[in-house]
């Protein structure tokens, strides 16, 4: 991963900049009550916000999605801080892989990975704390909560065939 | 039926929608409406057109409740340890701060022979820059994303918590009395500010938690019941409610502060208001033409002093020229806590109000247009340079 400045935003949130290669600037402004701005950077003047727009954390998650990203975000508001080492991920159930049509139970991901499918966004809708026999559809988005780590080899398990 | 009270909520209804007109008006034309509050106050207080009667003994216990309100909100913005990492990390930046802006009106303070308590004050008016109204400023004109603002928030949040040291200091020179007197109140005074902060510092999430209800209105209720008691404590022992209502703020952290927030702004918002308004009220018109030379003088000066303080606090940051002069420019508004210490001193010199008020009106017009056209200012002095 690239190195990505932190500041601090008293009574605001976070700041997070990163440079391109290129020598422009994005950032993103983590907000404590969920919201994201996302930041370019002038390119004459280097700290000035030339576009700034603002995004709930919903359309956050999307566009980190749209970008292919690490799909692992970590959730630095005050909300989710108190999880402490926690983080929660949105990952799209791939059809490589290898337990894309299980069932949660079937894919025992908890038993395998440590972490936990907390949701599932489907395009009928949201299924919350989701049971054993729900399906684990191509498309759909799994909500995985657990230490960094256990997420990462659940977001393998999900994305890609298995080695 | 009781006339009088009849009265009382006419002229108080009268006030509240004029006010909405005055904030309205600041919409429309993009400014703080806190300056113009002070205005409408002037214009209804002594000596003036209008006179309220019937409410004004509402209007001062609203405004007394207006300033609780806004330094409980105030400390909720805060937590401890968000405290301390920043006064880690901006100490030389907040001294200078210090230093280049309370100066002036320190030294005003002694040219225009208030005695030097009252100096101290107008040095504490000219010092303190208005995190509310910089804040909004930031907000509105969308530069959250700047990187001169994390600057300017941490220069402000020094600023508010050397109020929280300053306030219970004159407070208690102010109302001491005798020398041994006034150094026993002070001493009170910090070592109660700084007992609850380390209370807030160390139980600050179990008394938040205890506080907490999933009745909004329990909730409010509570807050606003323990915020006035302790802040009524407070001014009892001479540290002045105002700080007693921060430290509040301050100890309450994590689910409770952002259902605070909610519940607790609309209410802000109207007594603030209120609190502007009444400091108006008690400005003697008359005094405006004497002290208004001064107060242009002294306003001019904070306009370059707090330039040169947010341009030395970013240059340290690494920021860029054109990013300094907007930090610079971002902190010259000053809004409710000039008037808060002025308010204090009124009784002791009565030109010191009607001076705090001309001064922050015009510094905080200036300063929010300034803000605004920043960027249009740097632009020609870098390509100036670049030319010789």
């Amino acid at each position: 991963m690239r190195k990505v400045t932190e500041t601090d935003l008293p009574g605001v949130g976070i700041r997070f900049d990163l440079q391109t290669d290129a020598g422009r600037c994005v950032g993103v402004v983590a907000h404590q009550t969920g919201r994201r701005d996302l930041v370019v950077y002038d390119e004459r003047d280097i700290d000035r916000a030339c576009e700034s727009v603002q995004l709930t954390e919903d359309e956050g998650h999307t566009l980190g999605e749209l970008l292919g990203g690490s799909p692992v975000l970590e959730h630095l508001d005050d909300a989710v801080h108190r999880l402490e080492d926690l983080v929660i991920s949105w990952v799209q159930i791939a059809a490589e892989s290898s337990i894309a049509g299980q069932t949660l139970a079937e894919a025992a991901l908890r038993t395998r990975t440590g972490a936990g499918v907390v949701a599932l966004v489907t395009e009928s809708g949201s299924i919350p704390i989701p049971a054993g026999e729900h399906r684990l559809d191509v498309g759909d988005t799994a909500v995985v909560v657990g230490v960094p780590s256990a997420v990462k080899a659940a977001t393998r398990l999900l994305r890609r065939p298995a080695d | 039926m009781d006339t009088g009270g009849d009265l009382l909520v006419i002229e108080l209804g009268a006030l509240v929608l004029a006010l909405a007109i005055v904030a309205r008006l600041a919409r429309r034309i993009g400014l703080p409406a806190l300056p113009l509050y002070l205005l409408a106050g002037l214009a209804l207080g002594e000596g003036s057109l209008f006179e309220l009667d019937a409410s004004e003994d509402f209007i001062e216990v609203g405004a007394e409740i207006g300033v609780i309100l806004m330094l409980l909100m105030l400390g909720l913005e805060f937590s401890t340890h968000e405290l301390i990492n920043n006064v880690r990390r901006s100490t030389l930046a907040g001294a200078v701060d210090l230093v280049l802006n309370f100066t002036p009106g320190f030294v005003a303070g002694l040219i225009l022979g208030f005695d030097p308590v009252v100096a101290v004050l107008l040095g504490g008016v000219t010092y303190i820059s208005s995190s509310g109204i910089v804040a909004k400023l930031v907000a509105d004109l969308d530069r959250i994303g700047n990187h001169e603002t994390s600057v300017v928030l941490s220069v402000l949040v020094i600023e508010d918590l050397a109020m929280v040291l300053y306030l219970p200091i004159v407070s208690g020179v102010l109302f001491g009395g005798s020398a041994l007197s006034t150094v026993i109140t002070v001493a009170i005074s910090l070592a109660a500010v700084l007992g609850v902060l380390g209370v807030a510092y160390l139980l600050g999430d179990r008394l938040s938690a205890i506080a907490l209800s999933q009745s909004s209105e329990a909730l409010l209720l509570t807050l606003l019941g323990g915020t006035l008691l302790v802040a009524g404590l407070a001014g009892r022992l001479g540290v002045s409610t105002a700080v007693g209502a921060f430290v509040v703020g301050v100890a309450l952290s994590g689910d409770i502060v952002s259902h605070a927030r909610g519940l607790l702004l609309p209410l802000r918002n109207l007594f603030a208001a209120v609190f502007f308004v009444f400091f108006g009220l008690k400005v003697d018109l008359g005094l405006i033409p004497d002290v208004a030379v001064a107060a242009l003088a002294i306003a001019a000066v904070t306009v370059v002093t707090k330039i040169a303080s947010g341009w030395i606090a970013a240059a340290r940051a690494g920021i860029g020229k054109p990013g300094r002069l907007r930090a610079g420019a971002a902190l010259i508004a000053h809004g409710e806590f000039s008037i808060v210490i002025a308010e204090l001193g009124i009784a002791r010199e009565s030109d010191l109000g009607a001076l705090a008020a001309t001064y922050v009106i015009v510094l905080t017009l200036v300063g929010a247009v300034l803000y605004q056209f920043a960027d249009s200012i740097t632009l020609p002095t870098r390509k100036r340079r670049v030319r010789t």
